[in-house]
């Protein structure tokens, strides 16, 4: 019967023989109130099979005793079919061995038929129901369970308190190169690892046992008895009873040798990066856009005055330094973050946390994130003091170098200048031994040529007192008594210049002498020549060899006549001075003779001649030098002139007037 | 009126004949010539000269030596002595060399004329 209202009754398979049976079963489960139903009746195991197959059933009254299977088989049969249903056994007998058999295999309950009244049945139906379904969940989580073992690649293992395994699941089956989990239960680890990691895990595991508190996470080094060492992160619980009291340890284990490898190899990466850093005298370290230092080498840290990285990492320069010098560093560094441009190689003094001053070559590059956001900046600076004293020193001693080349250039002008002048005295001197040698020859020539003179002259005086009867002879023997005293002269102009450099001083009148010279080239003077004298009458008197002075005046007023051969003015004046200072008169170097504010007697001799070639000006007192016609001069006048001037202690100088002629200054010490 | 005799020493034969030749030309002189100065000395005590010329620069002789060697015989200590010489120009000395009178060489006929006019007062 059906009620509408009820839930969908549970369905029964009834499995008997007996129809008599069946209805006495078929009333006790359908009864008022019953959520059972026989859904379906079987006279045979093999009919019992059929309708299980269709699974149309949710739990089965089973007798034993079918026309095609007896006992126990028939259990068996009918549970193998459908093992996720339940069955109830009903029995002909009360066989207490029949029954623990039955309910061993899998039976809900064994009863006694005759035995059973509704109630009964109705409960154990229920019973059975409900145990069945609490199996197939239990077995569906021990398959999840089971699953779990079986597939996870981490190992799992369960072991009692004398760390023996009691479970272990495929993963560690297979590290330990066994078929089956079995054979490890009741084993340790020291059947499978090298006794240190089985010593270890050993102790690991009973202080879990002791404390009660996992292990969590830890990194194990293990290596297996046959040599295999592998990596793993372990986690040990303790096992406990539902009563909680520990039974034994349960654990999960990693293998992480690859992740462990990975992270070694990171680990030597940076090791060797710290290396390179470490080792470098280079000042290297990085620097958040905070300016917190992130990365420092031991010899930045150093130049901080700390002794290890972690004093720094995460601190600033201003717990380095005092503020001003923080603030200007953290300004420059951050300077070079804001504007994105590297700094490479500025040179800067600097001075560490302990005072040390150096000269740094410092690199500031601004570091970047993939974004291309500034997240900091990294430093290299570099120690350079050295090399900035040895290029001060160098520069030094490039100065000090041209300074001493300068000195050395000095010295070799001075060298040059003495040279210079050493040479001049050289030329001096020997100008001085030719004038000598000539003065020698000159004298001795004059002698030799003077007699044959003397007889020429002689004969053409004898000659000149015949009569004679032709016109010709006289006009001969005047021009060879002409010739006769040009060589004459010639002769007296070497005799001049060859004479002994001896004055023979007394006080003279320079104007008593100058009158004397005056008459005495009377002779030289043509028609056109007017003599203008202008002598200062008190003009003091000189120390000076009278007849050596003449000769000048002789020799100069000479000169004088020669330049005016069509006519002039000859003036000569004679005066006093006192030397007020340097001037034009006496630019010459002998006028060192003179003082200033001495008083000089200055002779001068102005002719209004054809003048002296600029260019000859320098030579006129060179010996045999003469701007004359051949047979005019000696060349010799000027020489003596400049001897006699030169062994009074006077000066004479020779210039050109503006207007015309030369202006001879004879200037006499006093 | 006596004719002037004159002894010219020098070694220039050459000049000792002009002159010579010049001067008795004159009429007014009586010349002896010595062309060796050695000879001078004895030339002078035998020939009694009014006169000497007397050259200075000699091969065997100086005339300054000769000069002193006639100075110092009291026969001819007052003849006058005058130098004639090619040694030096005149206008350096001042016409006289050691006291004694000189002309330069070449000499002019009007400075010898001269010079005897002064010495015999004519």
């Amino acid at each position: 019967m059906k009620s509408p209202h009820n839930p969908a009754p549970i369905r029964v398979l009834v499995v008997d023989d007996n129809a008599g049976d069946v209805f006495l079963l078929r009333e006790m489960v359908d009864g008022a109130k019953s959520r059972f139903r026989v859904s379906a009746e079987a006279g045979s195991l093999e009919e019992a099979l059929r309708i299980l197959a269709e699974r149309e059933v949710d739990v089965v009254l089973l007798d034993l005793q079918l026309p095609d299977s007896r006992g126990v088989d028939t259990f068996s049969g009918a549970h193998t079919a459908a093992p996720d249903v339940p069955i109830i056994v009903l029995s002909e007998s009360d066989d207490e061995e029949l029954a623990l058999q039955t309910v061993q295999l899998g039976a809900q309950e064994y009863l006694v038929k005759g035995r059973v009244d509704g109630h009964l049945l109705q409960r154990a139906l229920r019973y059975a129901v409900e145990r069945a379904r609490a199996e197939v969940q239990l077995a569906s989580e021990r398959d999840l369970l089971q699953t779990l073992l079986e597939n996870i690649p981490d190992r799992i293992y369960f072991k009692d308190r004398q760390s023996r395994f009691i479970r272990i699941n495929r993963a560690l089956t297979t590290l330990f190169g066994l078929k089956t989990a079995e054979e490890a239960y009741g084993k340790t680890d020291a059947d499978f690892y090298g006794h240190e990691h089985a010593g270890e895990a050993r102790q690991d595991e009973r202080r879990v046992m002791e404390t009660g508190e996992p292990l969590l996470g830890k990194v194990e080094f293990e290596n297996l008895a046959d040599g295999r060492k592998s990596w793993s992160l372990t986690t040990k619980l303790p096992l406990r009873d539902r009563q909680g009291g520990i039974i034994g340890t349960c654990g999960i284990s990693r293998e992480i040798s690859e992740l462990k490898e990975m992270e070694e190899q990171l680990e030597t990466e940076r090791n060797l990066l710290r290396a390179v850093i470490d080792n470098l005298p280079d000042l290297v370290f990085l620097k958040d856009v905070e300016g917190h230092y992130l990365l420092n080498n031991i010899a930045h840290v150093r130049w901080l005055g700390a002794t290890h990285p972690r004093e720094v990492r995460g601190r600033t320069v201003f717990d380095f330094f005092p503020d001003h010098l923080a603030a200007e560093f953290h300004q420059g560094d951050m300077k070079v973050a804001e504007a994105r441009q590297p700094l490479i190689n500025q040179e800067e003094h600097m001075v560490d946390a302990r005072g040390n001053h150096s000269w740094r070559l410092t690199s500031k590059i601004p570091w970047l994130d993939d974004n291309g956001n500034t997240v900091g900046l990294v430093c290299i600076s570099r120690d350079v003091t050295e090399q900035k004293r040895a290029e001060e020193h160098l520069k030094k001693a490039n100065a000090e170098l041209a300074a001493s080349r300068e000195e050395l250039l000095h010295a070799v002008r001075n060298l040059q200048q003495a040279h210079g002048e050493l040479r001049d005295v050289q030329l001096q001197l020997i100008e001085a031994e030719k004038m000598k040698s000539i003065g020698r020859l000159a004298a001795g020539v004059a002698h030799e040529v003077k007699n044959p003179l003397a007889i020429l002259k002689m004969g053409l005086e004898f000659l000149s007192t015949q009569k004679f009867t032709d016109e010709h002879t006289p006009e001969i023997l005047h021009e060879m008594s002409d010739a006769l005293t040009r060589a004459d002269k010639v002769i007296r102009g070497l005799l001049d210049f060859s004479a002994p450099k001896q004055l023979e001083v007394k006080r003279e009148s320079l104007n008593a002498i100058i009158e004397n010279a005056l008459h005495l080239v009377r002779g030289e003077m043509k028609n056109g020549v007017e003599v203008e004298l202008d002598l200062q009458s008190n003009l003091p008197h000189l120390k000076l060899d009278a007849g050596k002075i003449s000769q000048v005046f002789v020799n100069l007023f000479t000169n004088a006549l020669h330049a005016m051969e069509n006519g002039g003015l000859l003036a000569v004046r004679t005066f006093t001075k006192q030397l007020t200072g340097v001037g034009s008169n006496i630019s010459d170097s002998r006028s060192e003779s003179f003082r200033v504010g001495q008083h000089i007697v200055i002779a001068e001799i102005d002719d209004t001649g054809h003048g002296i070639p600029e260019d000859k000006l320098a030579k006129i007192f060179e010996p045999f030098f003469t701007t004359k016609p051949t047979g005019r001069g000696t060349g010799l006048g000027l020489s003596v002139v400049r001897t006699i001037v030169d062994l009074h202690g006077a000066t004479i100088d020779i210039r050109n007037l503006h207007e015309a002629g030369v202006r001879v200054t004879l200037m006499f010490q006093s | 009126m006596n004719k002037k005799r004159l002894l010219i020493v020098d070694d220039e034969s050459g000049f000792t004949r002009l002159l010579k030749l010049t001067l008795e030309k004159t009429g007014n002189y009586i010349v002896r010539e010595e062309n060796d100065g050695t000879n001078a000395w004895l030339a002078a005590r035998d020939f009694r000269p009014d006169l000497i010329f007397l050259d200075i620069v000699m091969p065997k002789i100086d005339g300054g030596d000769v000069a002193q060697q006639i100075r110092s015989d009291p026969m001819l200590e007052n003849v006058p002595i005058v130098f004639l010489t090619a040694i030096v120009a005149q206008r350096e000395t001042r016409n006289e060399i050691g006291g004694f009178p000189f002309l330069a060489k070449p000499v002019s006929l009007d400075a010898i004329t001269k010079c005897l006019a002064e010495h015999f007062g004519e």
